[in-house]
């Protein structure tokens, strides 16, 4: 304790010196020397192949490798496939691509089922802090809003898919003040920007760093507002196919009773979020209970393609004291403000403001490389010297802009205005995922995805801010497109033959399941 | 080396580990949380409890995912929140101020208690909000719910049956379609995208 201590008051004597230093960006090649070297994504031995399914001969992690190759818990011989519900568009999962996907299908008038795994609204988006990016301000343009996000992504984005998402940020804002979301504001009414890493221009709209909650409560009230029938505790365990590349229905489990209900569906949108769960590479994890990948072995073995498949976010702030913060976001946007990582000589090593990628690979580096500061529960990290933000600001700054962060850190009695808080990176986001078209479809015909199970849009490495917007976007979309594909078709039949083609595969490969999946929630039970 | 502590909890006691969440400790004892557990970051409301330490003679509400275990705690998780929501439209009509508790009339029932403020995870003065709502200040009541995570245990405890949280968050989206602003820029750009300001732009960009 007396090292963390000592280090502390370095980072406090040393702060005059610092705060008006500006660090300089890494050009191109010291950036990709930085992250290849020390980012978590290019360690060779986190990394299998996928041996069967669209993406056969890829990689991607070793923990979603498994969760791939997993068996279903349904098989034919256990289940009648005589439908229990028929829906026009069947939605799964209830966060805020969820929601906003079953607003557009409503609106379209096509009927719509939720199923989601815990409550409606229990979400990565709830916990969002930071803001959402759009192109606003004069000096903006959708173009920059494009090329920062290319240029984050690595330019391995789907241009298609970025240039759909920043083209409709401006009127998804609109809407979004349409059904009543508080955004902040500057004197004249026009909407407050903030700056975030990556971007070349302020654009993120928020509402104080409780943006995500701001949005998913009111997208939430709506959803209720329109009578949206949700099924609470019902997570999706196996997709419906008629055996000839269509999505068909699905088979929902609840959770209280263990019941399955099959629903057919004449096209179904996937809504299921991210992963951070898995916690891969044993990272701690900004994600929510329920972050488990849920979508991506249901999808991969009915047949949907992944794409960027073996690439992850791994936001560079994460709390990892108190342990039991270890893991919960300390938003980005505090750094856009002013506040500086410092390791534990109370040294700057990094400018704040590159992409998340670029600082994390940077904090990994210092802790390697002995400069970080050992946790009593034996976590390393650097200082993240948030007080500054007041010295730079204004007194009182801090705590107004950022209640939540207060809030939390207060719960353990530290108080972020005085000291700064120790960081590592944490795993926040999947930036690949299931591949889609502009309008939200996988390769499996009639199966939408929208959200964070998505990949294409964010390319290697997602923008701050551009989840937001890109699950309200593709949400929108995707409801709509799968609203009209249901006005055009009829029922399909409701077959497990993709399963059974599946568990051929895997014989074939000799590849044997080493768990049932979807996993649903992380293992956090104490067997003893 | 980790020290353990004993709390209360289901009817018995129980030895988990310091510095670990109520949350963590219902896994500690075997327990999968299915209901009672959301985000694990505070923010969703799914988990609230009602505990008393031994030093206490009143119980206290707390987030289960925000609130360390101590010793000789007990504890309880509370049911999630069941009030009713009504339809709230948000047309320019129902925006006016002295309209605003249209939808949620028992509102004007408050009778002052400070249950309701007491109780809050959160911290937020929720008579203080009511009152305001009462006064039909849709921006004073917005504002007083900004951190609202609508856990409902504020609904629970009232004894007028005023739904204090359903009212904040209608104050909150109502205050956008009463005052929506002057967010020029916003609609200065959208103009742009639709008369095709950039579609030059665009085409040597993809085509790059």
């Amino acid at each position: 304790m007396d090292k963390i201590e000592e280090s502390k008051k370095r980072v406090q004597a040393l702060r005059a010196s610092r705060k008006d230093i500006k660090w300089p960006l890494l050009s191109e090649e010291e950036k990709h020397h930085l992250v290849h070297k020390y980012h978590p994504d290019y360690k060779k031995e986190a990394y299998g192949k996928i041996r069967i399914g669209p993406n056969q001969g890829e990689e991607t992690v070793r923990e979603v490798v498994k969760l791939l190759e997993g068996e279903s818990c349904i098989s034919s011989e256990s289940i009648s496939l005589t439908p229990q519900r028929q829906v026009d568009v069947l939605i799964i999962g209830g966060g805020g691509a969820g929601a906003t996907a079953a607003l557009s299908v409503k609106e379209s008038g096509a009927t719509v089922l939720v199923a989601t795994k815990l409550r409606l609204g229990d979400s990565n988006t709830v916990m969002a802090e930071g803001g959402m990016q759009v192109a606003v301000s004069p000096e903006d343009s959708p173009i920059q809003h494009f090329m920062d996000s290319l240029r984050g992504g690595h330019m391995e984005n789907d241009r298609t898919l970025l240039k759909t998402l920043v083209e409709s940020g401006p009127s998804i804002a609109k809407w979004l003040l349409d059904i009543g979301v508080l955004f902040d504001r500057e004197e004249d009414g026009n909407l407050s920007l903030r700056a975030g890493g990556g971007s070349s221009q302020a654009r993120l709209l928020r509402c104080k760093d409780y943006t995500g909650l701001e949005l998913m409560r009111v997208l939430k009230d709506a959803v209720l507002d329109e009578d949206i029938e949700i099924l609470e505790f019902s997570p999706v365990v196996e997709l419906l196919t008629d055996g000839e590349g269509n999505c068909s229905g699905a088979i929902l489990k609840n959770l209280d009773n263990n019941k399955y209900t099959v629903v057919q569906a004449k096209t179904v949108i996937l809504s299921t979020g991210g992963m951070g769960r898995l916690h891969i590479q044993g990272f701690p994890t900004s994600n929510h209970y329920g972050a488990t990948a849920d979508g991506l072995p249901l999808a991969y073995r009915a047949g949907a393609a992944l794409t960027l498949q073996d690439t992850f976010q791994y936001h560079p702030t994460g709390a990892v004291y108190p342990e039991a913060m270890s893991g919960i976001l300390v938003t980005e946007a505090i750094r856009s403000v002013g506040a500086q990582l410092v390791n534990g000589n109370g040294e700057r090593f990094i400018n704040e403001m590159e992409t998340r990628d670029a600082v994390a690979s940077a904090v990994i580096r210092e802790c390697q490389e002995g400069r970080g500061v050992e946790t009593p529960s034996g976590r390393r990290g650097v200082w993240l010297d948030m007080p500054l933000v007041d010295v730079l600001n204004g007194e009182g700054i801090l705590k107004d802009r950022f209640p939540n962060m207060d809030r939390q850190y207060s719960r353990y009695k530290i108080d972020i205005s005085k000291d700064p808080v120790l960081v590592y990176p944490t795993l926040h986001y999947q930036n690949g995922g299931i591949k889609i078209n502009a309008d939200g479809e996988s390769t499996l015909k009639g199966l939408f995805v929208a959200g964070e199970a998505s990949g294409g849009i964010h390319g290697r490495n997602r923008l701050m801010g551009n989840s937001l917007l890109d699950i309200i976007v593709y949400g929108k979309r995707a409801g709509r497109a799968a609203s009209l594909r249901a006005s055009e078709t009829k029922f399909r039949e409701l077959t497990l033959r993709h399963l059974e083609e599946y568990q051929s595969a895997q014989k074939e490969a000799g590849v044997v399941p080493q768990l049932v999946s979807p996993i649903l929630f992380p293992d956090y039970v104490n067997k003893d | 080396m980790s020290h353990s502590v004993t709390i209360e909890f289901d009817g018995s006691s129980h030895s988990v580990p310091e510095g670990i969440t109520v949350i963590q400790a219902m896994w500690h004892l075997g327990r999968p949380m299915i209901h009672g557990v959301g985000c694990l970051g505070g923010v969703c409301g799914a988990c609230t409890i009602t505990m008393r330490s031994s030093s206490q003679t009143e119980s206290q509400t707390a987030l289960a995912c925000q609130t360390m275990v101590e010793d000789s705690m007990a504890l309880t998780f509370l049911p999630p929140d069941a009030s009713k929501k009504v339809m709230t439209p948000l047309s320019a009509d129902v925006a006016d101020e002295k309209k605003m508790i249209h939808f949620y009339p028992e509102t004007r029932r408050c009778v002052a208690c400070q249950a309701c403020t007491t109780i809050c995870p959160q911290g937020i003065d929720v008579m203080e909000g009511v009152r305001a709502a009462i006064n039909g200040e849709i921006s004073a009541v917005a504002e007083k719910f900004t951190s609202c995570v609508m856990c409902g245990l504020c609904s629970m405890v009232c004894d007028a049956r005023i739904r204090p949280h359903r009212v904040g968050i209608y104050a909150r989206r109502l205050s956008v379609a009463a005052h929506p602003g002057s967010a020029d820029q916003l609609f200065t750009r959208i103009d742009e995208i639709n008369t095709g300001k950039y579609t030059e732009e665009w085409e040597r960009v993809m085509s790059s």
